[in-house]
């Protein structure tokens, strides 16, 4: 993936491609209904306050982003036609595209472009007020023009512009009013290819065509309709009666993909989700005895059969964690293995001899905390009591609610063990950070730094990830700090997930961006 | 007092009897439901992907949630005398309007389920009654039971597999297909279609017990000493069971069908999630894992009210029945 | 004896009987045929039955199915008999009472059975494992909970017919206590019903149990039927055998515990006369 250059703009050879897509689309079939499942219930459609993915099936549609990001991670233009960052990196201009009107017929300028980041984003979104901290202003010279002003170089910021990840909002309907209150967030109105119509609670949310979208002849489909299906099987069952055309986020279970993915009418990909870069891992308290001790997490990492998980509760779909970063950022040349850790295949002696060595007696007792997302996490408890079980190690499993666990995990720090999953995102400083620095020991906050790991070094080396603009030290950065985690090991990765997408064969042009699930689906058509 | 004078009396005196009982369950239910670990904000917090303290303590400032428990219970109960049913912080929409959007589903279901069960059962109680102890008896008794025992999701799973992919005679789940956009009658039969396969799956469960009570009741009638006057008195074997016997044991089946009316709303989040059938049972399901406490408590009223009205109705009806029972 | 003459009148019942036998045997007896810990992971995941050295298959993880049925049978059985046994001994308590003293503390009793009845028990029942957290204990505790007030209202209702009879006034004249007259003249006589429904509760209390489980809120450290229902859910179209061969024996144990149930009945039961 090309991290773009400074000082080029994006080359007219991105228009003529536009205009050429553009004339083939005149090509495919339009009008049809898409249904997709939404899984579980969006809480809102407010991508601006919450980064929950259900959300993201449902929003992106009915907001843009200024950028979009093709298959290898190139930012593409999506509200913005081109952009240009300045040689100091602290200068990001966005030239804005003509024509662009919001659903209720309102222009779309500059304007609002100023409004989402700076009122909006930088100050209720989980993810804005990192993704964007070194902006300190946006300037709106004319009504296509929006300039980032920035601090210091962010490197990280331009993948953080997706539809999902950044939506523009409109700001003439909030302006003024309190954003978290707003109307909004259960009736938007975007620049997206699709209008919201109807909202069913607990059945289905309606999108018709926006037939005044900026992006002439699009989109394809007349209507996008979110199907609420609480059972797993019966999602399984709509997917096989054509009933629901898309599912993805393994809404569709794994173990009823490895029955379909053979059939004619139903598809499987594993495309569209390099933005996500989703990792299973062990969260420990490190301030607690006996996970204080590196040996004990270390022992853990060596004895977890990972493929055995990813074959048996996963059913193949899935790759060992090797490493702290996902091996997803290899093309960005931050990744690099870290076998001591993260072995190829368990290592039970190795595992006990670490155990004996720092004298832990067999027969620890310690509870194990499961992520209640779904059934396979449970699986993946019960398999580590028995693996663990063989290093003397006796775990009891506790599996609650969501509240009940969040509580416990998050605010009360009341856990030695946490199986969970965490999106790493497209750069690290976005995904990653959170979970290792001492600034990001949050008590309250979900999802941040709950192991309570503090380490100088390891704060360092996430400054200067964040900040340098230069690649080769980025990459010689993260090098060290992946080694100095497999060192410390607060937190053991398990393996890099993958998720799916299955769709009826039928359905065309879905998985078209980087975004996959989470894209615009303009493109999206639905063969006779 | 003429007879109708009276019922209403009886009627007046039962839903003033009730208030206390409805108000102490509101107040139980709210204690309850407080016992639970986290609340609405940790779940919104979690779902958004992160959240500030100081978000998070807004939003419980926001929602009432930092007052003390007592004066958050005050402010509920003062909202639920004006009939207001508060506003569910997770949807962003006031209960009421969650719940009577979801009544209709919830109420389809449970009187088809109800009359399905309740039918079946009485004809099937009647035919292992005067069949007593023969292999017609043994059968009867041993599919209700199997009906009860099978555990409901797989039975819906089952359905779902051979009625709708096998054979494509119903829609695999939902209450309606709304990408068809239906309207008047089309639209009733599109909603009666996707109705059966839950309404059956329910009813098996629920058969096994009236059916039951249906034989037990008929038993114990014919055992009785009218019975013995009336063969003395010279009538049919068949009058004495259709009209006699028959009208007597109802009464034991109809105060159980009453009782199974609160049960129902809670009975059915099995089916509800099976058949993604937009019913109370899931809302109350949901709400109490978001801890949307407004949204549990508002269905736990409803319920007690619902409950409450049936078993005056029932009450009635059995006055009706047998002019035995006194009402007022 | 006259009692099992009358039970042994209904064959259903006497089958059911032998089935039940035959599951409390499997229970008492489950080490014996199964040995290792049934949460061991012993073998190829996903055999059907009859591979791979598996009588009924194995599940997902490569535990061994049957013996999961012999383990959970033990567990199974005592969620229902220890449900059971509390929700009868609090509603014959509470309704003893109240059926006996009459008045306000009637009242009282009457009203609270009345509160349980307006909240639908199966959410209950969710509501207070979720409230407790789930393990073998809550789940005990709320299906005694939600089950209790039948109880009471049976033996509410008995003991107010009975607190009237000549034999009670009798003992009072003779001075008997309160407590004695309930415990030991009383209650001997409305056994019959409680037995019966007592037997129905534990079948009852299965099925709850299995449901919970569905839903996710099974205890994740004990093999139960529920849990093996729970377990197999997903993959019930990929490996039928791991949720079917548990749900057979929900499916026995309960029809068995019913047949009996009725069984009991007919022969306890004065007032019915067969044809």
């Amino acid at each position: 993936m090309i991290l773009r250059r400074p000082g080029r703009p994006l080359p007219a050879l991105a228009l003529l491609f536009a205009a050429a897509f553009a004339s083939l689309a005149q090509a495919q079939t339009a009008g049809g209904t898409m249904v997709l499942i939404a899984q579980p219930e969006p809480p809102s459609l407010a991508p601006y306050l919450s980064t929950s993915g259900p959300i993201g099936l449902v929003a992106p549609k009915i907001y843009n982003g200024l950028l979009d990001y093709d298959l290898d991670l190139n930012p593409v233009g999506e509200l913005a036609k081109s952009f240009q960052i300045s040689d100091d990196g602290l200068t990001v201009t966005f030239l804005l595209e003509e024509g662009v009107t919001w659903h209720d017929g309102e222009p779309f300028t500059s304007a609002d472009v100023e409004f989402s980041i700076m009122e909006v984003l930088k100050q209720f979104h989980p993810r804005g007020p990192n993704s964007f901290k070194e902006v300190t202003s946006i300037d709106t010279p004319d009504e296509l023009t929006a300039v980032f002003n920035l601090e210091r170089p962010a490197p990280y910021m331009i993948r953080a512009f997706s539809a999902y990840e950044s939506p523009i909002v409109p700001k003439h309907l909030l302006e003024g009013t309190d954003i978290r209150e707003a109307e909004l967030s259960n009736n938007p109105v975007g620049t997206g290819p699709f209008k919201f119509v109807e909202w069913k609670k607990g059945q289905y949310i309606r999108l018709d065509k926006n037939e005044d979208y900026w992006k002439e002849g699009y989109p394809l489909l007349d209507r996008i309709v979110a199907r609420v299906i609480p059972d797993a099987s019966t999602r399984t069952a709509a997917m096989e009666n054509g009933e629901v055309h898309y599912g993805a986020f393994g809404a569709i279970p794994n173990v009823d993909v490895v029955r379909l993915r053979d059939s004619e009418e139903i598809g499987v990909t594993t495309d569209g989700y390099a933005m996500i870069n989703p990792m299973a891992l062990i969260e420990f308290d490190t301030t607690q005895a006996p996970f204080d001790q590196v040996a004990l997490r270390k022992a853990i990492s060596l004895v977890v059969d990972r493929q055995f998980l990813i074959d048996n509760i996963w059913f193949g779909y899935g790759k060992p964690a090797t490493s702290a970063l996902s091996s997803n950022y290899e093309p960005l040349g931050l990744y690099v293995a870290t076998p001591d850790a993260y072995p190829e295949s368990p290592d039970v002696d190795a595992a006990k001899a670490l155990l004996e060595e720092a004298g832990i007696e067999p027969g620890t007792t310690a509870v194990l905390d499961l992520i209640p997302y779904g059934e396979d996490w449970r699986r993946a408890g019960e398999y580590m009591k028995q693996a663990l079980g063989d290093i003397g190690i006796e775990l009891e499993l506790r599996y609650e609610d969501v509240p009940t666990w969040l509580k416990r995990v998050y605010a009360d720090y009341d856990f030695a063990m946490n199986i969970n999953y965490f999106y790493q995102l497209p750069d690290p400083v976005i995904g990653v950070h959170r979970h290792y620095g001492s600034n990001q020991i949050r008590q309250g906050t979900p999802f941040v730094n709950a192991t309570r790991y503090s380490d100088p070094e390891v704060d360092e080396l996430l400054i200067a990830g964040a900040t340098s603009a230069d690649e080769a030290e980025r990459a010689a950065t993260y090098q060290r700090l992946q080694q100095k985690l497999a060192e410390d090991l607060p937190v053991v990765n398990l393996f890099e997930m993958e998720f799916l997408t299955v769709y009826n064969e039928k359905l065309k042009d879905h998985t078209v961006s980087a975004m996959g699930a989470y894209g615009s689906f303009d493109r999206a058509y639905l063969e006779e | 007092m003429s007879l109708a004078a009276r019922r209403a009396r009886y009627v007046l005196k039962r839903l003033v009897q009730a208030i206390p009982v409805v108000l102490a369950i509101v107040i139980v239910n709210f204690f309850l439901l407080q016992l639970a670990e986290g609340d609405a904000v940790d779940v919104l917090a979690g779902e958004a992907g992160s959240a500030t303290p100081e978000y998070m303590a807004q939003l419980r400032e926001k929602f009432g949630l930092d007052q003390p428990l007592p004066v958050q219970l005050a402010a509920y109960m003062k909202n639920v005398l004006m009939f207001d049913l508060g506003y569910s912080f997770r949807h962003d929409m006031p209960v009421s309007e969650l719940v009577f959007d979801r009544l209709v589903p919830t109420l389809l279901l449970m009187v088809c389920t109800i009359t399905l069960a309740v039918g079946f059962g009485i004809v099937l109680g009647l035919l292992a009654a005067s069949g007593l102890n023969t292999w017609r008896d043994n059968l009867i008794s041993v599919f209700a039971l199997v009906s009860y025992a099978t555990p409901l999701f797989w039975v819906g799973l089952m359905m779902i597999v051979v009625f709708s992919l096998r054979l494509g005679w119903f829609p695999t789940s939902g209450m309606e297909n709304f990408a068809a956009f239906h309207e008047g009658w089309d639209r009733v039969r599109d909603i009666a279609h996707h109705l059966v396969m839950p309404v059956i799956t329910l009813s098996l469960f629920y058969l096994a017990l009236y059916t039951r009570l249906m034989r037990a009741s008929m038993l114990e009638q014919a055992g009785m000493d009218y019975v013995t006057t009336a063969r003395a008195k010279g009538l049919t074997e068949r009058r004495i069971v259709f009209v006699h016997i028959l009208r007597n044991a109802l009464l034991p089946v109809l105060t159980m069908a009453g009782v199974q009316v609160g049960a129902l709303i809670g009975g059915s989040v099995i089916v509800e999630s099976v058949f993604a059938w937009p019913g109370l049972g899931m809302l109350a399901f949901e709400a109490l894992f978001a801890r949307d406490l407004n949204l549990l408590l508002g269905i736990f009223l409803l319920s007690a009210l619902l409950v409450v009205a049936i078993n005056l109705v029932i009450d009635l009806l059995y006055s009706f029945l047998d002019p035995r029972i006194e009402v007022g | 004896m006259r009692f099992w003459k009358l039970f042994a009148r209904n064959r259903s019942a006497v089958m059911g009987l032998v089935i039940l036998a035959a599951v409390i045997a499997l229970a008492a007896l489950a080490s014996v045929f199964f040995p290792d810990d049934p949460f061991r992971l012993v073998g190829r995941s996903m055999s059907p039955p009859g591979e791979n050295g598996f009588l009924l298959g194995s599940d997902t993880l490569g535990r061994d199915v049957a013996a999961g049925i012999a383990h959970g049978a033990r567990v199974s059985l005592l969620i229902g008999l220890l449900a059971t046994t509390v929700a009868v001994a609090l509603g014959v308590v509470l309704g003893g009472v109240a059926g006996y003293f009459g008045g306000w503390i009637d009242d009282l009793v009457m009203r609270i059975t009345e509160m349980f009845q307006t909240i639908p028990s199966f959410l209950f029942a969710i509501l207070l494992v979720a409230i407790l957290k789930p393990s073998i204990s809550s789940i005990v505790i709320a299906i005694a909970v939600v089950s209790w007030p039948a109880v009471a209202r049976l033996v509410r209702g008995e003991f107010t017919a009975m607190r009237n009879r000549e034999f009670v006034q009798a003992c009072h004249v003779v001075g008997m206590g309160d407590a004695r007259i309930m415990l030991r003249e009383i209650l001997p006589n409305c056994l019959s019903p409680i037995i019966v429904t007592a037997s129905l509760m534990v079948a009852t209390a299965i099925l709850i149990e299995s449901g919970l489980s569905f839903l996710g809120l099974g205890d994740p450290n004990v093999i139960s039927w529920g849990f093996q229902i729970g377990a197999g859910r997903t993959v019930l179209r990929s490996a039928w055998w791991v949720c079917t061969f548990p749900g057979i024996a929900i499916l026995l144990t309960v029809l068995a515990i019913n047949l009996v149930g009725e069984g009991l009945n007919d022969a306890l039961n004065p007032r019915l006369r067969e044809r």
